[in-house]
């Protein structure tokens, strides 16, 4: 069974996994500031607990 | 009535549709995680119920729910689902055992003391987040404004404690930073994680994007946490909310079908799909 040309092209397209656009200023920049920003938050709030729990911050 | 009064409704409806979505996706497709995350949810949902109830009237059980569920399990839960992708089997297995037994000796610790509540002091006039824990003043400190103070001997010293509906010293408070470490590790760590395996790919944008959501969700309900532990319970249902709605959004978000999306799911955990 042949398949016309816009198959194919639908084909290819379903075949390619979705990208990340480049170039853009939200991948590019904002996102890995924000992981960064949300990593070191995390890491903050994990030493408070781990502070109450050893008894160094009383609550 | 407050808008503090009514967050919490809302809260638990988000949660309820939250919860139904995921654990139909367990039921469907029959993998750990979803069950796992359902459970958190259901357990971040019946937290928001039991704030709505205790808005309106007082019920110990009510407040049993909301300690044990809203306040200490929730996180570890929704988290140890994430963990379930991330991880080799074995070792979720050996932390399922843990986190079941803790959950379960948390539970024992609550109940034994549901009997000390000191329900006296609770009025729906304050949130609960306000007025769940009894604290001690250093001196010099003054009590918040509207809170009785009493005076009594805590550790062989005579202390001034702003009264709370636990007594000073449960030691089912000390369950709490256990579970939020670890929910704290696995669900905002394992959402970041997530996120950037795929932004380093430079696949599935949808899926970075829902992650950093669901991430700042979690982190937002652990710094309202944080603060309601220093004293600074007015922030929590607010915080609850956007939390919820956060997390919900990221949840569809990175669930969204893509194109081949399961030849990098293969390779990639990812944190929602």
């Amino acid at each position: 069974m042949k398949h016309s040309t816009k198959d194919t092209k639908e084909r290819k397209h379903l075949n390619k996994p979705s990208r990340i656009p480049g170039g853009s200023f939200v991948f590019d920049k904002f996102i890995p500031i924000l992981l960064i920003i949300m990593g070191i938050m995390t890491v903050g709030l994990i030493l408070f607990a781990a502070g109450v729990l050893l008894g160094f911050i009383q609550f | 009535m407050t808008i503090n009064h009514i967050l919490p409704f809302i809260s638990t409806a988000i949660m309820l549709v939250f919860t139904v979505h995921v654990l139909q996706r367990f039921f469907v497709r029959r993998q750990a995680h979803f069950l796992f995350w359902g459970i958190g949810l259901a357990m971040f949902g019946a937290g928001s119920f039991a704030e709505a109830y205790l808005s309106l009237a007082w019920n110990e059980w009510v407040f049993f729910m909301w300690y044990l569920f809203g306040a200490a399990l929730n996180a570890a839960w929704i988290g140890h689902g994430t963990l379930n992708l991330l991880i080799r089997k074995r070792w979720v297995h050996i932390l399922t055992v843990l986190l079941v037994l803790g959950s379960l000796y948390a539970g024992y610790l609550m109940l034994q003391v549901m009997p000390a509540l000191d329900s006296s002091i609770f009025t729906t006039e304050r949130l609960i987040s306000e007025q769940y824990g009894t604290k001690v003043l250093e001196p010099g400190e003054a009590a918040p404004p509207g809170r009785e103070t009493t005076t009594m001997i805590y550790r062989g010293e005579q202390v001034t404690v702003v009264r709370g509906l636990l007594p000073l010293g449960s030691p089912v408070r000390l369950t709490t930073p256990f579970f939020n470490i670890y929910g704290l590790l696995t669900l905002v760590g394992g959402a970041l994680y997530s996120a950037f395996l795929f932004w380093r790919k430079r696949v599935l944008p949808n899926r970075v994007i829902g992650n950093v959501l669901i991430a700042a969700g979690a982190l937002l309900i652990g710094f309202a946490s944080t603060l309601t532990r220093l004293g600074y319970g007015q922030y929590l249902y607010v915080a609850e909310l956007v939390s919820a709605i956060l997390m919900y959004i990221g949840f569809r978000y990175a669930a969204r079908p893509q194109p081949s999306e399961g030849e990098v799911t293969q390779t990639i955990p990812a944190v929602a799909d």
